[in-house]
């Protein structure tokens, strides 16, 4: 642009502010926090070599980082770009039936399988996104549940893959304190991956394009961003990873059924985790996740599994919710309260 | 440069803009004046394609763009603001300006959100408007001028042919509107074609080459600022008291 003579010394003045700034930036991230995290989940699995037999924890950390896949998933549409869905789930089963039915058919394991029905989910929500993204607000919600019943009542009307009664996969032959174990590393590097990804696309011009129509589509679209096609990837993209979720997930319960994958609590659970953890931020849907999960857990402990369970767990949505609008993460990063540990953004 | 040929947008049976066509030549300062509900705007929102037009054509450099979506339009080199700033709030004054950086290709889609050489072009056109100091302030803390120099150092980040400014003066104080008027005559200086929407008329006699005068959504006079002064069709239309008491 137009530089006066002494511009120049400003200029460069200016560069090492930004420079500062820029590392200022880079202090405040913890990535050794992550990394021992993984290591620590890497590791978690040898409990069972002290004799006591710890399946359920070895369940519970598995199911919370199916979640993490999920929630994360969900959120490059919902958090990056705004655009609620609750009809996420229907990746869930998309993937589930895709890879059970295979596993099914073949006997190849939906492990080595899950990137290819993530990617089978990815086309169909390129081509579902191409639909509904037309809309947003209410109306895309709307639209959005509508997915789930259509997929609800195709796939229990559609015999090839079960109908309602679904399909029963044969379980692994591995003894009972191991064979949880190939699914929980499944998962673990699908969360990993997940997350690495969510960072990566955040800090770049595709996130940063995404971020603009959260806020203002009209003016993205005059800045030159083709909106449409972001958001349509961010779709398939979110859908790649709920349908990689679905697909292990199928397998570890050993049926495949649209009860488990078709109901409304998992595309709700995905949608409360990132709300509750932060959307848009790279650590909420993990936060999230965790902490929902732990709540559950706690109140069917302590309530029984009766509907007493999901109020607790409700209020207490609420109440954080109204000292963290924004979530925990979202929260805490707005008043520059965010431990070290968890500025994964 | 930009023409405008027979454009019309119909809001179910209101002609908000019924047949205007004008042109905007390289190099110059067009503005484009009527009263309120004019069709002013609204013209503008057709051209860049924030709305489609029911009919009409709009040629930028020989080439229609009026059936292409807006993103397109503005890597033909078209830009805009818009009369209520439009910005992205939750991003930092330099996001928002390297935001308009345009992104071309699968590759460039997941490099890095700023990549340096961005960054120093955006410093470098907020340092030519002035306004260095906010570039790590948050879009939605701005006062309302800082706002309009921000949407404008958005709109020079992409390059831009063609500028088309929706009422950048519009509710600033005085003395920034001066800032805003120097700011459009350097860039005019070095070739930037401008369109501009507004409804100060000493800024508009002031700064402009050409004038377009719409009412009632169609094109009533078209010339110099002093042509269109004393037209007559003008005069009735609208401008008519302001001037007689300027002349006097």
């Amino acid at each position: 642009m137009v530089t006066t003579d002494n511009s120049q010394d400003i200029i460069a003045q200016r560069r090492a502010y930004n420079e500062t700034l820029m590392q200022a930036q880079d202090k405040t991230r913890a990535t050794w926090f992550p990394i021992a995290l993984l290591a620590l989940l890497i590791l978690l699995p040898l409990l069972q070599l002290t004799g006591t037999n710890y399946n359920y924890v070895i369940h519970l950390t598995l199911y919370t980082m199916c979640y993490v896949v999920m929630a994360s998933g969900w959120n490059i549409l919902g958090g990056f770009a705004g655009y609620i869905s609750l009809g996420h789930n229907v990746f869930f089963a998309v993937g589930g039936y895709v890879a059970g039915m295979l596993f099914a058919r073949l006997g190849i394991s939906t492990i080595i399988l899950a990137p290819f029905a993530g990617l089978v989910c990815a086309a169909l929500g390129y081509v579902i996104g191409l639909i509904t993204l037309r809309v947003r607000g209410p109306s895309f919600i709307i639209s959005s549940l509508a997915l789930v019943m259509i997929f609800r009542i195709a796939f229990e009307n559609w015999h090839f893959i079960g109908g309602a009664a679904g399909v029963a996969l044969p379980a692994n032959g591995l003894p009972v304190e191991w064979a949880k174990l190939p699914y929980y590393y499944a998962f673990l590097a699908m969360a990993a991956f997940a997350l690495w990804a969510s960072y990566k696309i955040k800090h770049s011009k595709f996130g940063m394009g995404l971020r603009a129509i959260s806020v203002d589509e009209i003016k993205a679209e005059s800045a030159g961003i083709d909106t449409r096609f972001y958001k349509v990837l961010a779709f398939a993209l979110s859908a790649f990873f709920v349908g990689m979720a679905g697909a292990v997930w199928g397998e570890y319960l050993t049926y495949i059924r649209p009860n488990i994958f078709l109901v409304i609590l998992i595309s709700v659970n995905m949608v409360l985790m990132c709300i509750l953890g932060g959307k848009g931020t790279v650590a909420g849907p993990a936060v999230g996740a965790i902490l929902i999960i732990a709540f559950n857990e706690f109140f069917v402990a302590t309530l029984g599994a009766s509907t007493v369970n999901i109020l607790a767990t409700g209020v207490i949505m609420a109440i954080a919710l109204i000292f963290f609008p924004l979530g925990l993460v979202g929260t805490l990063a707005r008043h520059r309260k965010l431990p070290r540990i968890l500025n994964w953004d | 440069m930009l023409e405008v040929k027979n454009l019309c947008k119909y809001f179910g049976g209101i002609h908000a803009v019924d047949g205007c066509s004008f042109t905007a030549e390289r190099g110059k300062i067009t503005a484009l004046i009527g009263p309120n509900g004019a069709g002013k705007t609204t013209a503008f929102n057709c051209i860049s394609r924030t709305m489609a037009p029911t009919k009409g054509e709009v040629w930028l450099d020989g080439e229609r763009i009026d059936g292409l979506r807006p993103h397109k339009i503005t890597h033909k080199g078209l830009s805009r603001t818009f009369q209520i700033s439009r910005n992205l709030a939750d991003m930092t004054v330099l996001e928002n300006v390297i935001c308009q950086s345009q992104v071309r290709g699968w590759r460039d889609l997941f490099r890095p959100a700023m990549s340096p050489e961005e960054i120093e072009k955006a410093m470098g056109i907020l340092e030519f408007l002035g306004i260095t100091r906010i570039a790590h302030e948050d879009g939605s803390n701005l006062s309302y001028g800082q706002k309009k120099l921000m949407d404008l150092a958005a709109l020079l980040m992409s390059d831009p042919k063609i500028i088309l400014l929706d009422e950048p003066a519009g509710g600033v104080n005085p003395t920034l509107m001066e800032e805003i008027v120097d700011h459009i005559k350097k860039l005019n200086a070095q070739g930037m074609t401008v369109l501009i929407v507004e409804h100060n008329m000493e800024l508009i006699m002031r700064l402009c080459d050409r004038v377009v005068v719409m009412a009632q959504g169609r094109v009533i006079a078209d010339g110099t600022p002093d042509e269109v002064r004393s037209d007559p069709a003008v005069l009735d239309a609208y401008l008519g008291g302001v001037l007689d008491e300027e002349a006097a």
